[in-house]
């Protein structure tokens, strides 16, 4: 909502500054969004008349013009206008003047002529965007004047970001009436009710017909004869300019003025348009379509209000009127229309059409119905004034059944508890006086209410309890902190979990991203899954921004191939990334999503990101680092037991190179996630050209598997002794079965296994390879002697080459 | 024997190891004794020479010496390693080496400062719980008080699923999930993502969000003030002016929205504050006596509060971001930054 410091003091009398004003609305709820200086700067630009114009005698398009700009000798300027004729009254930029554009004017020489200032149009002076020719001023200004005190230009726009509830300040008058209220003047409306004509209806030459009364319960319309139809005066065009509506003619200025000055919509029709001279407000009736004011034909469903006469639409009701009886230059009588219609059936109307105007966004949210003729009357008065109009006596007012506004009790003491205050029954009366609201009885613990109609968001108590709290200022009212008992929250055990990997993860060198929720329904195909993979029917949005956006993801991989790409393209190459948010699964039409929590992680390039090459060269990642990434995640949860890592086989995703892909599956055997090296093809379809691993993990299903508690080991205090043993087994055999084979034989000196060699080649025979470890022994009850230690080493060696098929390498 | 002739090499070497005076010799001698080629490693490749019965001792034995050689050249090597870099003029080494960095990773910001967040509020008591991105119509709206054909619908651009089901646009239906289910005393936050049909250079269709409320008898605006005066000042410092302002919600009555003075000019007007000196930073309000109708709590025995505020703009404020769609681009050299 925009209006101006001017047309404010209108209705008041204030020495209020704008900024002040700005300040106080704020603190009301009236949040101001900006406050602009209208025409600054138009200084040596003044009101002229020209005297005489001769053409220029090198340029056929030019002329030249002596011109009074109040001064004791005409200034000749050279013209390039079509409208520069003797006689008119315009504006001249003397020089020195700075346009609002930023051009400054000087003397010049246009095609041999001296040029001493220039003869403006309108866009050139900053009013609007017309070009058509100069400035056309009113004959009584007196030349020579400053133009911008002239026409009255300087003044201050004030925007208002209007909460829905308060239609109300819709309208310069709503907003004069909460300055009123802080600054303690009086608000002098332009038309007091007291003085509004009875709309009996006798001797109309037109009628009206309501005939769906719970939508449109009231309808006011008079008709005006023999307007003549202009561009409006300048003050009228000057107030809607100011708040950047272009001036159309002088009828249609007036409705829009009266809109903004009382936040009532009008219409007006065309009255000869009008057959049989009827309205009637119905449903559309099957087929009936109507081309509104912007030229686009709407299609009508039976949920919406017309305005018809007795054969056809004319407007769609509260939101555009029809083309087929828009007042034009030939218009001679005038049908004005005054209305309430429900807020609820206005909207969705103008939700339907997709058509947001002026007009609907007052109706939908409520107007005064008891200033239906207010308006109404302001908007007879200046057509009469500025179009000449004859008012028909008489006029129509069909009112059926009004909103109601029933008598609030406002308990003292209530409203005291809810905003901390101790405010007496008087204080609180005041301050409800102070902004129009009818207090009829004030008893010490209660006041009675009656809210005035153009207060549609009063209707409870709390209502009222509100408008105390914004009065009193919520800077005044006291802070404390509750008094509530002590409570312990449950821990939530997903976040919790969250949080922990959270800090693995970093702590691994990985970087967390975030993606949106909704993917590229394409990434499903870029990943080539199986055509009856489940994670192809991601949930669809019904209005997506675009197409990239369109499906709730399924997966988190996608995303985090795209930021792999769009990080290549910044030239980082070292990438280690990963995410942790939701995937949905549908549960049927109707019904909310399956959400599950996942984990995704990436990584590619230097093993040593950030590293200078000097200390670690260029090695790239590989299969060990994601698999060392996610046993990591397992032994900080203490879950290494309870899950293990196995190689995937057949079930391996089709975006995993064949053979390098392992499943994490937990004790019962079920899969939590996959580890692998991304299929060089899938890479490429996702932009990226490098070698690339990745993991995922469902963080519910990890959170089901319960970790091992820490306990506490005493220290040994004995040493260890570590002893190698090298085998030779077919190269078949994999080394981390043997790895576990020596884990499993539970010996109890045992203390921990390294695998620390695997060879092949020279040496060994072919079809055998060479896996060596390291195994560390210790007792916690004694010093171990080699004896000992040497009959659980030759076990191990019996079991190795029994399990496995082996031999003991010899030394050679 | 091989016995004897395995303790002797290893009383010869532990005798040069002594008196040996550098890196360099060590390394010779370790080659000499404990190479591929050396005298020890050659002994023991004899050992299948051995008869069978003596293998295992002989076995044992060998690695016994082999291993306290082992660890004797270890420690000597520790011991010059000391002596050489204790020197203060030690020639070789240069000082102005950059070290080995291990690298870590970055937590998103969004991530920082919602723990930020939500760590103040939890120190207050307030219990934490997330509710479904993928809402019901009911919980989002018509049980907050926003019915099908309310204009306050229009504050919040939504993305529909079907006509039940949508992209929550803020995380406070977990106001309504948690009173259906629980009693007052209630205090809890709401954090996580929030949908709107929204997108340029200060609005992503997706956002955070941390809605947070508490019930009880006789809670007040007043209360309200405490809370997040509190949460104000321990979020961007103890000397942060704040106002409360009037504004609307749907939900709340009294309705509020936060201003902290501006952290870029510090209140004296700049582009970011938009000239007023003060960013908004939070809506809250009371909570409107027709939610609590709602969750059949009764209004004339409960009051609470309700307060809800966006985590991108916190977090674009605390660090100067100036467009919010970075913090969905992840690239690295925006992600490392923080």
């Amino acid at each position: 909502m925009k209006f101006t410091l001017n047309w404010l003091k209108e209705y008041l009398d204030i020495s209020l500054t704008a900024a002040e004003i700005a300040d106080r609305l704020t603190m009301l709820g009236l949040e101001v969004d900006s406050v602009e200086e209208l025409h600054q700067g138009l200084d040596n630009i003044k009101v002229a008349r020209i005297l005489a114009v001769e053409p220029h005698p090198d340029a056929d398009r030019l002329t030249l013009c002596d011109v009074d700009a109040g001064e004791e000798t005409p200034v000749r300027v050279v013209c390039g206008a079509p409208n520069a004729r003797a006689g008119l009254v315009t504006a001249i930029a003397l020089p020195g003047a700075i346009l609002p554009s930023g051009m400054k004017v000087k003397r010049a020489k246009v095609r041999g002529h001296e040029s001493a200032g220039m003869l403006c149009a309108e866009d050139e002076l900053g009013i609007s965007s017309d070009h058509g020719g100069l400035i056309e001023l009113d004959d009584s200004l007196v030349i020579g004047q400053e133009i911008s005190q002239a026409l009255g230009l300087v003044d201050t726009m004030i925007e208002v970001d209007l909460t829905p509830n308060r239609p109300d300040c819709a309208s310069v008058i709503g907003i004069a009436r909460e300055v009123a209220g802080f600054a303690g003047a009086t608000l002098t409306p332009s038309v007091a009710r007291k003085d509004l004509p009875a709309l009996t209806g006798t001797g109309s030459s037109f009628s009206i017909k309501v005939e769906d009364p719970e939508n449109c319960p009231r309808y006011a319309a008079r008709l005006l004869r023999n307007v003549t139809i202009g561009p409006s005066p300048w003050w009228l065009k000057n107030r809607l300019l100011a708040i950047g509506q272009r001036p159309i003619n002088n009828i249609v200025d007036i409705t829009n003025l009266v809109m903004m000055e009382y936040g009532q919509p009008l219409h007006a029709f065309d009255f000869s348009k009008l057959a049989q001279g009827t309205i009637v407000v119905r449903r559309p009736r099957a087929g009936e379509s109507l081309t509104t004011l912007d030229g686009v034909q709407r299609e009508l469903n039976p949920d919406m209000l017309l305005i018809c006469d007795s054969e056809k639409p004319v407007a769609v009701a509260g939101v555009m009127g029809g083309e087929n009886s828009e007042v034009s230059a030939e218009t001679v009588d005038i049908l004005l229309e005054s209305a309430y219609f429900n807020p609820v059936s206005i909207r969705r109307t103008a939700r339907n059409l997709k058509l947001a105007t002026e007009a609907s966004y007052r109706f939908e949210r409520g107007v005064d119905p008891e200033g239906i003729p207010v308006a109404l009357e302001r908007a007879v008065r200046l057509m009469v004034e500025i179009a000449g109009a004859v008012v028909e006596p008489g006029g129509v007012d069909v009112c059926g059944t009004l909103p109601d506004k029933p008598l609030l009790t406002l308990r003292v003491r209530r409203a005291n508890d809810l905003i901390g205050t101790s405010l007496t029954a008087e204080e609180m009366a005041a301050i409800l006086t102070g902004i129009e609201l009818g207090v009829e009885e004030i008893h010490p613990e209660y006041l009675k209410v009656r809210p005035p109609s153009f207060r549609v968001d009063i209707e409870r108590e709390i209502d009222l309890v509100e408008e105390v709290a914004r009065i009193v200022g919520y800077g005044d009212i006291p802070t404390s902190l509750p008094m509530i008992p002590m409570s312990f929250a449950e821990q939530d055990k997903g976040r919790n979990l969250r949080r922990k990997i959270l800090g693995i993860m970093t702590s691994l060198g990985f970087s967390e991203v975030i993606n949106y929720s909704f993917v590229s329904e394409r990434h499903s195909d870029l990943l080539a899954l199986d055509t009856d993979d489940p994670r192809r029917n991601g949930i669809r949005l019904l209005n997506p921004l675009t197409e990239d956006q369109s499906v709730m993801r399924t997966m988190l991989l996608p995303g985090v191939l795209e930021n792999v790409r769009r990080n290549i393209h910044q030239q980082n190459t070292e990438i280690r990334l990963f995410e942790i948010g939701k995937v949905f699964f549908s549960r049927g039409q109707d019904e909310q999503p399956e959400e599950r929590m996942h984990l995704a992680a990436v990584l590619s390039g230097r093993r040593h990101p950030g590293s200078s090459l000097l200390h670690f060269g260029q090695e790239s990642v590989d299969l060990s680092d994601v698999r060392g990434a996610v046993e990591t995640i397992l032994q900080e949860l203490g879950l290494l037991q309870s899950i293990s890592i196995v190689a995937a086989g057949d079930d391996a995703p089709g975006y995993a190179r064949k053979g390098t892909c392992s499943s994490i599956v937990n004790s019962s055997g079920s899969s939590l996630g996959v580890i692998g090296r991304l299929l060089p093809e899938v890479a490429r379809s996702f932009g990226i050209k490098q070698d690339l691993l990745f993991m995922t993990l469902d963080l519910e299903e990890l959170a089901d598997c319960a970790g091992e508690p820490a306990r506490f080991t005493p220290l040994p205090r004995y040493p260890s002794v570590t002893w190698d043993i090298a085998v030779l087994v077919p190269d078949t055999v994999a080394a981390g079965d043997m790895l576990k084979s020596i884990r499993e034989s539970r010996e109890s000196l045992v203390e921990h296994v390294e695998l620390f060699d695997i060879y092949q080649g020279k040496s060994i025979e072919k079809g055998l390879k060479s896996v060596a470890f390291t195994i560390t022994y210790r007792s916690v009850k004694q010093t171990l002697d080699d004896e000992t230690v040497n009959r659980v080493h030759q076990k191990i060696i019996q079991k190795l080459i029994s399990d496995f098929n082996g031999r003991l390498r010899e030394a050679s | 024997m091989m016995e004897e002739e395995l303790l002797r090499l290893r009383d010869e070497a532990l005798g040069k190891l002594a008196a040996l005076a550098s890196g360099k010799e060590l390394e010779q001698l370790r080659i000499l004794y404990l190479g591929r080629k050396g005298l020890i490693t050659g002994l023991m490749r004899g050992l299948g020479q051995v008869a069978v019965d003596d293998r295992p001792r002989i076995g044992m034995l060998a690695n016994t010496v082999k291993q306290e050689l082992e660890e004797s050249f270890a420690v000597r090597a520790g011991e010059l390693a000391g002596a050489e870099g204790g020197a203060a003029d030690a020639p070789g080494i240069d000082c102005s080496l950059p070290g080995r960095r291990v690298p870590f990773g970055r937590l998103h910001p969004v991530t920082q400062v919602m723990d930020e967040v939500c760590s103040i509020f939890e120190m207050m008591g307030f219990a934490v719980a997330e509710g479904p991105d993928v809402e019901l119509d009911f919980y989002n709206f018509e049980a907050l008080n926003i019915p099908k054909h309310h204009p306050a619908r229009d504050m919040h651009d939504t993305f529909y699923v079907n006509d039940s089901l949508l992209l929550r646009t803020h995380t406070s239906p977990m106001q309504i999930r948690a009173m259906e289910s629980a009693r007052p005393p209630l205090r809890m936050i709401a954090p996580g993502k929030v949908y709107r049909c929204d997108s340029d250079i200060t609005h992503t269709p997706m956002f955070h969000q941390v809605e947070g409320f508490l019930v009880d008898r006789k809670v007040s605006f007043a209360d309200l003030k405490g809370v997040l005066s509190v949460f104000c000042r321990k979020m961007f410092g103890d000397a942060t002016s704040l106002r409360f302002r009037p504004s609307y919600f749907p939900f709340t009555e009294p309705s509020a929205e936060v201003d902290i003075a501006c952290v870029i000019c510090g209140g004296s007007g700049c582009r970011v504050c938009k000239q007023t000196g003060w960013l908004e930073i939070l809506g809250a309000g009371l909570i409107d006596p027709e939610v609590f109708r709602m969750v059949g709590y009764d209004p004339e025995e409960y009051s609470g509060f309700a307060f809800g505020l966006g985590i991108e703009r916190i977090a674009m404020l605390k660090y100067g971001i100036d467009d919010i769609r970075l913090f969905y681009e992840n690239d690295l050299r925006f992600l490392r930054q923080f």
